[in-house]
């Protein structure tokens, strides 16, 4: 009976969801200037907020009483797969990687909504994700983001938002990815559209750029996308902070593991950094000053950080990774910011990212401090809707918690 | 001709002499030759203590003399003037135990030239031993140490059938493997089941390429294992001493396995051969199957939440731990284990993570209990649970204090001793002790970080 209520409610919710939504004293975390209100009520309208404030006086057609429960912005995940791959190791589920094109290979028409990845990293507080492909070589493709309302036709937020790319993976000397990095942006500036594309203008014959992928690069010189560069070694990160200055690019960098080194650089040229905090190893020769206050470094230098987990299909635990970045010095505030608001700000994404009148009403209700491992999302809303909490791991715990 | 025919009869009387072939003398050569200095003796007072025997101590003191524990409670004792470590408001555990590693045999920086986990050139492998590719220098221990890991056991990779002996060590900086090696641990047999041994044999048109392939091998092996130790052979065979010492019950196997149903059949196979499997590592389908494990007395070591990178690890729940802990009425024996160099450095959280979870599908699982997935449970499935795992008298002082409650992401160990020597200290800078490679590395005056 209890459930039938339940999800009378929920049905009612949806029928009723125009009229607005009170949530009612909530410990709401804002992630902009405002930081934490309490006691605080967020008015919902037509996928919006519409208001928040002490004891709104509205007349809502659903209200939800909070009793003072932490409400946070949706998580955003700044560097993921989520919607093109299912499972790693099986090549027919993987949209994330091509060899015919490099910088101009867009994922849009590949991502898939249905992905398993997509509810069960929902459960875990992410309501938005960039999906970035992940070929090797100098230049991956472009990433665009999407919504994790598991919608055909509603996931798409924006489409090739940011170039990326990697100079520290591979055998090849750096020097020459560098140099490639160089030659194929010079080749894109002289080319002008119209004059369409050939092989003769300036790039290594091993290279294979087609037009598409230099129409992305002019983007980039264009400073109309960033361009974000897997970079890690100090030197590395230096050269392509002076590289952006060069060229006047956008860079962010990502991983970023000897990063607290250049810190003071990355700073005065407002360079952002996606930083993985968990992964302390010196994996390679390029991530031996990997750190696990780089986080925390980088933040007293003042450079903008954004916070991604380590694997795709658990991009939520980008809050574990914030969780542990604070235990070594980021103040919360921050580490919050760096899991919401930085992301949307950085990545252009409008209107999402914080809890503020005119945004897009992604929030999240958590039974505890949500940088906690333990902290569980009560309720989920993107576009202020109550999202189900159910995902395919819920659905086999639970046929096998009452098999007996 | 005389001197051959002596030399013969020599050889002919020694090898029957010893009554145990499969166990024999040789391997003696390769002990452990781990002896830490002598800790004396102090007392740890006021922390809230987790022992790993089940109990939760609000505030007590532990007692250790000699490097063993002495004794443990609320009212010690202790003389007046022995050294005291004030530990209050700050929790104590035992020591973590991780029994999945590769740290030593896939160690950072990860370069070809020393991973040396997986001898990927024949599907029956159990002649080869983990110890013999560790690294001691790899920087993946020092960090672990920094997350309360004061024993982990080392396993071959998961590309072989039988991948080859494991060893277990403690987390101790050594010049030599048999410096780390845990005095008289038990040796262990990795086996794995499932798409890895069948993927690389059969990528290389070889048997095993399917998964009744893969069980077709492991039953070919264990016949030649008991017809060698039958025959008692006085020709060494060193693949089949370690798989005839399995048999003896002497080396106990670890077995990587997923899926629920490849679990079922590997015990048919462990009561064919009469052999116990000791440990299911990943075991991502272990709640299918929580009642099965718990009857068959065989532990499952799993992860809190890793899943998706292949086929057989896309049935995760974040419950498994749980309700493999809480089958037939709470007898099951649940691990969290890392198989990461990520993950041993939190063991702690991953455990949290479990209980969490645990706890929502309406379980009642106490701090109390959950740590003994990360001390206890390892121990007693690695065969040293009468020597650490939990903090109780004459164990080994291997312990670990907390800032706060170590089940939150904000906890950090503050002291890590092991055999009740400080390896670990938050406000000695000189401590964890760096590996020969982080000296100087990042810059000539300096150590790695």
């Amino acid at each position: 009976m209890k459930a039938l209520i339940f999800l009378f409610s929920l049905v009612f919710s949806f029928i009723v969801q125009g009229e607005g939504l009170l949530l009612k004293g909530g410990n709401v975390h804002t992630a902009d200037s405002e930081g934490i209100l309490e006691n605080t009520d967020i008015y919902i309208k037509d996928g919006k907020i519409i208001k928040i404030g002490k004891d709104l006086k509205v007349s809502a057609s659903r209200v939800e009483d909070l009793n003072g429960k932490i409400v946070t912005p949706g998580f955003i995940a700044p560097y993921s797969q989520l919607g093109i791959v299912e499972i790693e190791a099986v090549a027919e589920t993987r949209d994330d990687r091509s060899t015919v094109y490099s910088s101009g290979l867009s994922i849009v028409s590949a991502f898939n909504p249905h992905s398993t990845l997509i509810p069960y990293n929902l459960r875990g507080g992410i309501t938005t994700a960039l999906s970035v492909p992940s070929s090797s070589g100098l230049y991956s493709g472009l990433a665009s983001s999407f919504s994790l309302s598991s919608s055909l036709e509603g996931s798409l937020i924006s489409q090739d938002i940011a170039l990326f790319g990697s100079v520290s993976s591979g055998e090849g000397s750096r020097a020459a990815k560098m140099l490639l990095l160089e030659d194929s942006l010079d080749v894109a500036s002289r080319v002008i559209e119209a004059d369409g594309w050939n092989d003769e203008k300036g790039l290594p014959s091993s290279s294979s750029y087609s037009s598409r992928d230099i129409i992305a690069l002019k983007r980039v010189l264009s400073r109309e996308i960033p361009l974000v560069v897997r970079a890690d070694r100090a030197s590395d990160i230096l050269f392509l902070i002076n590289f952006s200055i060069d060229k006047n690019i956008r860079l962010i960098v990502r991983g970023g593991s000897e990063a607290w080194m250049v810190a003071k650089q990355l700073a005065k040229t407002n360079t952002p950094v996606i930083l993985e905090p968990i992964n302390n190893l010196p994996g390679s020769f390029n991530q031996l000053g990997a750190r696990l206050d780089n986080a925390s470094m980088l933040n007293k230098a003042g450079v903008k950080i954004l916070i991604a987990s380590h694997e795709t299909h658990n991009s939520y635990l980008s809050r574990q990774a914030a969780g542990i970045a604070v235990s070594y010095g980021l103040p919360w505030d921050v580490a919050l910011r760096a899991i919401t608001s930085n992301v949307a700000e950085v990545f252009g994404l409008k209107k999402i990212g914080m809890i503020k009148t005119g945004y897009k009403a992604d929030l999240i209700i958590w039974d505890k401090d949500p940088l906690e491992v333990s902290a569980f999302a009560q309720q989920i809303y993107i576009s202020g809707r109550l999202m189900s909490s159910e995902s395919r791991s819920t659905r086999l715990r639970d046929r096998y918690l009452n098999s007996d | 001709m005389w001197k051959y025919f002596v030399i013969f009869l020599i050889f002919l009387f020694s090898s029957c002499s010893s009554e145990d072939p499969f166990n024999s003398d040789s391997e003696k050569n390769y002990q452990s030759t781990y002896s830490p200095d002598n800790s004396g003796d102090f007392v740890i007072i006021g922390a809230r203590i987790l022992t790993g025997t089940g109990e939760d101590y609000p505030s007590a003191d532990v007692w250790v003399s000699n490097n063993r524990i002495k004794s443990i409670g609320v009212e010690l004792n202790y003389p007046e003037n022995i050294e005291l470590i004030d530990a209050t408001d700050k929790w104590l555990t035992p020591g973590i135990i991780d029994i999945h590693s590769h740290m030593g045999v896939y160690p950072s920086p990860s370069l070809r030239s020393s991973s040396d986990g997986n001898e990927a050139t024949d599907p029956v492998t159990p002649h080869v031993w983990a110890e013999h590719s560790v690294w001691t220098q790899d920087t993946q221990m020092p960090l672990a140490l920094k997350g309360g890991i004061t024993t982990f056991h080392v396993l071959p990779g998961s590309a072989n059938l039988f991948g080859g002996r494991g060893v277990t060590l403690k987390n101790v900086w050594s010049r030599t493997m048999q410096g780390m090696k845990f005095p008289n641990a038990p040796y262990t047999l990795k086996m794995a089941c499932g798409e890895n041994p069948k993927r690389v044999y059969g990528n290389l048109n070889r048997e095993p390429s399917t998964r009744m392939g893969n069980v077709a091998g492991y039953r070919k092996a264990w016949i030649q294992a008991e017809n060698y130790k039958e025959k008692r052979s006085p020709t060494r065979d060193l693949k089949l001493e370690t798989l005839a010492g399995v048999l003896d019950g002497e080396i106990l196997i670890q077995n990587h396995c997923y899926r629920g149903e490849e679990m079922a059949v590997m015990l048919d196979i462990a009561k064919e051969f009469k052999y116990k499997v000791t440990a299911f590592h990943h075991a991502v389908e272990a709640y299918k199957i929580a009642d099965l494990l718990a009857e068959n007395g065989v532990c499952a070591a799993m992860w809190a939440d890793w899943w998706g990178f292949k086929h057989e690890a896309f049935d995760m729940v974040w419950e498994n731990v749980a309700i493999v802990d809480q089958a037939n009425n709470a007898t099951g024996c649940a691990i969290v284990h890392s198989d990461s160099p990520i993950g041993i450095q939190r063991l702690n959280q991953e455990a949290e993570k479990a209980r969490s979870a645990g706890v929502r599908a309406g379980f009642d699982i106490p701090r109390s209990r959950a740590i003994q997935w990360i001390t206890r449970n390892p121990a007693k499935a690695l065969g040293i649970l009468d020597e650490v795992g939990t903090l109780e008298p004459g164990k080994m002082a291997d312990i670990v204090i907390w800032n706060q409650d170590p089940f939150s992401v904000y906890a950090k160990t503050e002291k890590v001793f092991i055999d009740g020597l400080i390896h670990y200290d938050h406000e000695d800078p000189s401590t964890p002790k760096p590996t020969d490679f982080e000296l100087g590395l990042l810059k000539p005056e300096g150590n790695r970080l």
